[in-house]
C-alpha cells in the first residue's frame, strides 16, 4: 500500500464499510477491551448516542464489560461538568464498595427509582439532557419505538455514555440504537455479538472479559 | 382579577424601614445574620414602657412532644443524666425535674424518655416570637425560655391590659404551650414577676420596687453559688437583698448581679435585641374563575414566581423551599411543597420544578385562588441563578448537576433519587448507606473508609436468598462451581446482627459469576446464601 492511500485511510472523512468500521463519528470511549474496540466503529463506547446491550439474565457480566469506560470516565476532568454516574432502576443495588474498588467513587452515584414506566423514560430523558450525567445506566422492561427515538435525541444533546439494559429477547425487534449488542456468557468469559454498529455488519467478540 | 397583596404580621409589625415600601413586603428587610439592637429610651424618659414577661414552663416537653403516657425530657451527660422536664403522668407519678435519671427510671420503669432537643426548643420559642409580633412590633426573646413583648404602644389597639393577657393566655394554651406572666415597667422586673408566679401586673415606676421587694430570689436565676451566698447572709427576697449596702454586694458578688437588680428596679437601661421574623414572601392571587385542571394553573402559577423572584432579587435573596397552596371554596386547601438543593431566586427554575409537580397533582377541587409562600429568604451570593458572570465555573457547575436532582425530585417524589456514601464496615451489607446528595465537593476526600482487599460484587442482593443444596453442595439453576473463597467474615456480637460467614465466588453452569457465602454458626448453620452477582 503506498503511503498517499495510508494517508488516506487514516483520515477522519473516508466511509470504509469493512475493516475497523469506518471513522469516528462522535466522541468515543476505549471500552478497555482492545479486541471489542476493534470492532467498535471509533474504537470505543460511542457517547452522545444509544448503546443497547441485551442480556439473558443479569449477572452475565454486564457491569464487568463496563467498569474499564466508567472507570475512564470518572478519572476525565472536570468532575463537575458531568458529575453523575446515574443508575435508573437498576435491578439489584449496585454495591458501592465493589464500584469503588473499580475506581468510581461513590460520592457521584446517582440512584433513581420510578415504580412507572413512563416515569423511568421521563427521569432518563432528563438526565440525558441534562448534560450533567458521566453515564446513564438505564433497565427498561417494555419501550416502544417513539421512546427510544425521544431518548436517542435526547442522548445527542450531551456526551453522556447512555447504556439501556434490555432483555435478550428483543434482539430481533428494530432499535434506533447506534449500538447494539448481545450479551452471552461463554467458555472463556463473555460472548459478544454486534448486532448494528455505524458503518459496519454484524460481528462476533468471544472470550471477552477472560483471563 | 385582583391581585391582593397580603401583610403577613399586621401592622404592627413593621418597624421603621423604609426599604420596606414595595408591594409584596411581609416583614421588614433587615440583613437576617445581625438583628438589629433596638435603642430602648432610658424608663424614665418621656417614652413609658410597659413589658410583658411570657416565661415558659413546659418548653422542653412541648418541644419533645410525647403522649399521655408517663415521659421526662432528659439532658446531661453519664452519671449526671437528670430530668429537665416532666409531663402531668410523670408528675402524678411522683417525678419532678431534676431528678436523676435512675431515680426516675427506678420509680417509673415505663418512663418515656426523650433526650433534650435545645435546638427544637429554640425553634419553638421563635414561632412563638412571631406569633408575638402579632401583639407589638418589638419582641425580644430571652434564652432559652422566655419572650419579653413591650406592651404599652399596642395596649389602646388591644383594648387594655386585662384583654391582652387573657388573649395571650388563652392563644399560648392553645399551642400547646404553659407559661407564666408578668407585667412590669421594666423587662427584667417582668421577667421575675413572671418567674415567682401569680404576681399582679405592676403598671407603673411607682409601685414597682414594692411588687419587687417580696419577690424570692430564685426568680432571678442567678448561679447556684449566689444564692447560697445569700441564703447565709439571712436573706431570701430581693428586699431583703437590696436593703443591704451597695458597696459591699459590689464586694461580694459579681458586677452582673448589681447591674440586674438596677435593671429590674428600672433604674437602668440595657438594649433589648429586637425579635426579627425571617423574611418571607408570601402572596396570594384569586384567579378570575374557579380552574378545575393544573395545566390551567400554571400560567397563575408563573404570575407569582415572577413576583417572587422581583422580590428576592431586589433583596439579593435566594429561597430554597416553597410551599403553593391550592385554596378551593369548600375542601381544605392543597399545600405542594417544592425544594432546591439549593437556593435559587430564578422564577424559570421553580416554575421547571412546580410543573413538574403540578402534572403529577390531581386536584380534588377546582381551585379558587392561589397562595404562594416562600422559605425564609437567604443570601443570593453563592447560590444559583446568582451565578452568572460571577462564581467560579465549577461551583455554577455544581449547582447546575444538583438542578437535575431538584427536577427528578419534583417528580418523582424525594425517596427516589438517592446517592451513596461508604461505611467503613466489615458487613458487606452495612458497607455504605444511601443518603440525600447534597453538594458538598470536599467531602469525598475527607474520609475514605479502607476497600475491602479482595473483589467485591458489583450488584448486591437486598436480602441474601437462600440457594438450593444436594448433599451439601450449593446450587443455582444447576451446580455451582466454587473458584475462589473462602473468605471468613465475622462481626461482633456487639455491633447488632451477628454475621459469621464464610463467603466463595462460584460460578453458575452459564457462567455467571455469584457471591455466596455458607453460615458458620447459629440457625442457618451450614446453609448456603446467594449474597451478590459480579455482574
Amino acid at each position: 500500500m503506498n503511503g498517499s492511500l495510508q494517508a488516506l485511510l487514516a483520515g477522519a472523512d473516508l466511509w470504509r464499510a469493512r475493516g475497523g468500521g469506518m471513522a469516528a463519528t462522535g466522541a468515543c470511549r476505549p471500552s478497555g477491551w482492545p479486541r471489542l474496540d476493534a470492532e467498535l466503529p471509533g474504537g470505543g463506547w460511542p457517547l452522545g448516542t444509544l448503546i443497547e446491550l441485551l442480556l439473558p439474565e443479569t449477572g452475565v457480566g454486564e457491569l464487568s464489560l463496563l467498569l474499564p469506560v466508567l472507570r475512564g470516565l470518572a478519572a476525565e476532568p472536570p468532575t463537575h461538568a458531568r458529575r453523575w454516574f446515574a443508575w435508573i432502576t437498576p435491578p439489584h443495588a449496585p454495591y458501592p464498595p465493589a464500584l469503588a474498588q473499580g475506581g468510581i467513587p461513590a460520592e457521584r452515584l446517582l440512584l433513581i427509582h420510578a415504580a412507572q414506566s413512563e416515569d423511568r423514560l421521563w427521569a432518563l430523558e432528563q438526565t440525558l439532557q441534562s448534560g450533567h450525567c458521566a453515564a446513564v445506566l438505564a433497565w427498561l422492561d417494555r419501550v416502544d419505538d417513539r421512546w427510544l427515538r425521544r431518548l436517542k435525541l435526547a442522548a445527542q444533546c450531551g456526551q453522556t455514555l447512555t447504556v439501556l439494559f434490555r432483555p435478550l429477547r428483543h434482539q430481533s425487534s428494530g432499535s434506533p440504537a447506534s449500538l447494539r449488542l448481545t450479551l452471552e456468557p461463554g467458555a472463556a468469559g463473555l460472548d459478544l455479538a454486534v448486532l448494528k454498529r455505524r458503518g459496519g455488519g454484524p460481528v462476533r467478540v468471544h472470550d471477552v472479559l477472560g483471563a | 382579577m385582583a391581585t391582593r397583596q397580603i401583610m403577613r404580621r399586621k401592622v404592627a409589625a413593621r418597624p421603621a424601614d423604609n426599604r420596606t415600601g414595595d408591594l409584596f413586603a411581609v416583614t421588614p428587610a433587615v440583613p437576617l445574620a445581625v438583628p438589629p439592637i433596638a435603642p430602648l429610651p432610658r424608663t424614665a424618659s418621656v417614652h413609658r414602657q410597659l413589658w410583658l414577661a411570657v416565661q415558659l414552663t413546659a418548653l422542653p416537653l412541648v418541644a419533645a412532644a410525647g403522649d399521655s403516657r408517663p415521659c421526662g425530657v432528659v439532658a446531661g451527660e453519664g452519671g449526671t443524666r437528670a430530668l429537665v422536664a416532666c409531663n402531668e403522668a410523670a408528675l402524678r407519678a411522683g417525678l419532678s425535674a431534676g431528678l436523676a435519671l435512675n431515680a426516675a427510671r427506678a420509680r417509673v420503669p415505663d418512663l418515656q424518655i426523650h433526650e433534650r432537643d435545645l435546638l427544637l426548643e429554640q425553634r419553638h420559642l421563635a414561632r412563638l416570637a412571631r406569633w408575638a409580633l402579632g401583639f407589638t412590633p418589638l419582641v425580644s426573646i430571652e434564652a432559652p425560655d422566655a419572650l419579653l413583648l413591650e406592651v404599652q404602644g399596642s395596649l389602646r389597639l388591644l383594648g387594655g391590659l386585662d384583654v391582652l393577657l387573657q388573649r395571650v393566655a388563652v392563644e399560648l394554651q392553645a399551642q400547646g404551650h404553659a407559661a407564666l406572666l408578668g407585667v412590669a415597667p421594666a423587662p427584667r422586673a417582668a421577667l421575675w414577676l413572671a418567674r415567682a408566679g401569680g404576681q399582679p401586673p405592676v403598671e407603673s415606676q411607682a409601685n414597682l420596687a414594692g411588687a419587687l421587694a417580696q419577690l424570692p430570689l430564685m426568680a432571678t436565676r442567678w448561679p447556684a453559688r449566689t444564692l447560697e451566698d445569700c441564703t447565709r447572709l439571712g436573706v431570701a427576697t430581693l428586699g431583703e437583698l437590696r436593703r443591704l449596702p451597695r458597696e459591699g454586694l459590689a464586694r461580694r458578688f459579681s458586677p452582673q448581679l448589681l447591674d440586674e437588680l438596677d435593671e429590674a428596679y428600672g433604674r437602668r437601661a440595657t438594649p433589648r435585641r429586637r425579635y426579627v421574623a425571617p423574611e418571607r414572601f408570601e402572596q396570594r392571587l384569586e384567579l378570575p374563575a374557579e380552574l378545575g385542571s393544573t395545566t390551567a394553573l400554571l400560567p397563575y402559577c408563573g404570575r407569582l414566581l415572577e413576583a417572587l423572584a422581583q422580590y428576592l432579587r431586589e433583596r439579593d435573596r435566594a429561597t430554597a423551599t416553597l410551599t403553593l397552596m391550592l385554596l378551593h371554596r369548600d375542601a381544605r386547601p392543597a399545600c405542594v411543597r417544592l425544594g432546591r438543593a439549593l437556593p435559587t431566586a430564578s422564577a424559570v427554575e421553580w416554575q421547571e420544578l412546580l410543573r413538574e409537580r403540578l402534572g403529577r397533582t390531581t386536584l380534588a377541587a377546582p381551585v379558587r385562588a392561589l397562595l404562594l409562600r416562600s422559605g425564609p429568604a437567604v443570601p443570593a451570593s453563592g447560590t444559583s441563578g446568582m451565578l452568572d458572570g460571577c462564581g467560579s465555573g465549577a461551583a455554577h457547575a455544581e449547582a447546575e448537576a444538583f438542578a437535575l436532582l431538584d427536577r427528578l425530585r419534583a417528580r418523582l417524589g424525594e425517596q427516589a433519587i438517592s446517592g451513596v456514601c461508604l461505611v467503613a464496615e466489615h458487613r458487606p451489607e452495612s458497607a455504605y448507606r444511601s443518603l440525600r446528595p447534597v453538594p458538598q465537593p470536599a467531602r469525598a476526600s475527607s474520609v475514605v473508609p479502607l476497600l475491602p482487599a479482595t473483589p467485591r460484587p458489583l450488584w448486591l442482593l437486598a436480602l441474601p436468598e437462600p440457594l438450593a443444596e444436594r448433599d451439601g453442595r450449593p446450587r443455582h439453576s444447576g451446580e455451582l462451581r466454587l473458584e475462589s473463597g473462602p473468605e471468613r467474615i465475622e462481626s461482633g456480637w456487639w455491633e447488632g446482627p451477628e454475621v459469621q460467614r464464610d463467603y466463595y465466588v462460584a460460578r453458575t453452569s452459564r457462567g455467571a459469576r455469584l457471591w455466596i457465602y455458607r453460615v458458620r454458626a447459629g440457625a442457618d448453620a451450614r446453609h448456603w446464601f446467594l449474597h451478590g452477582v459480579f455482574g
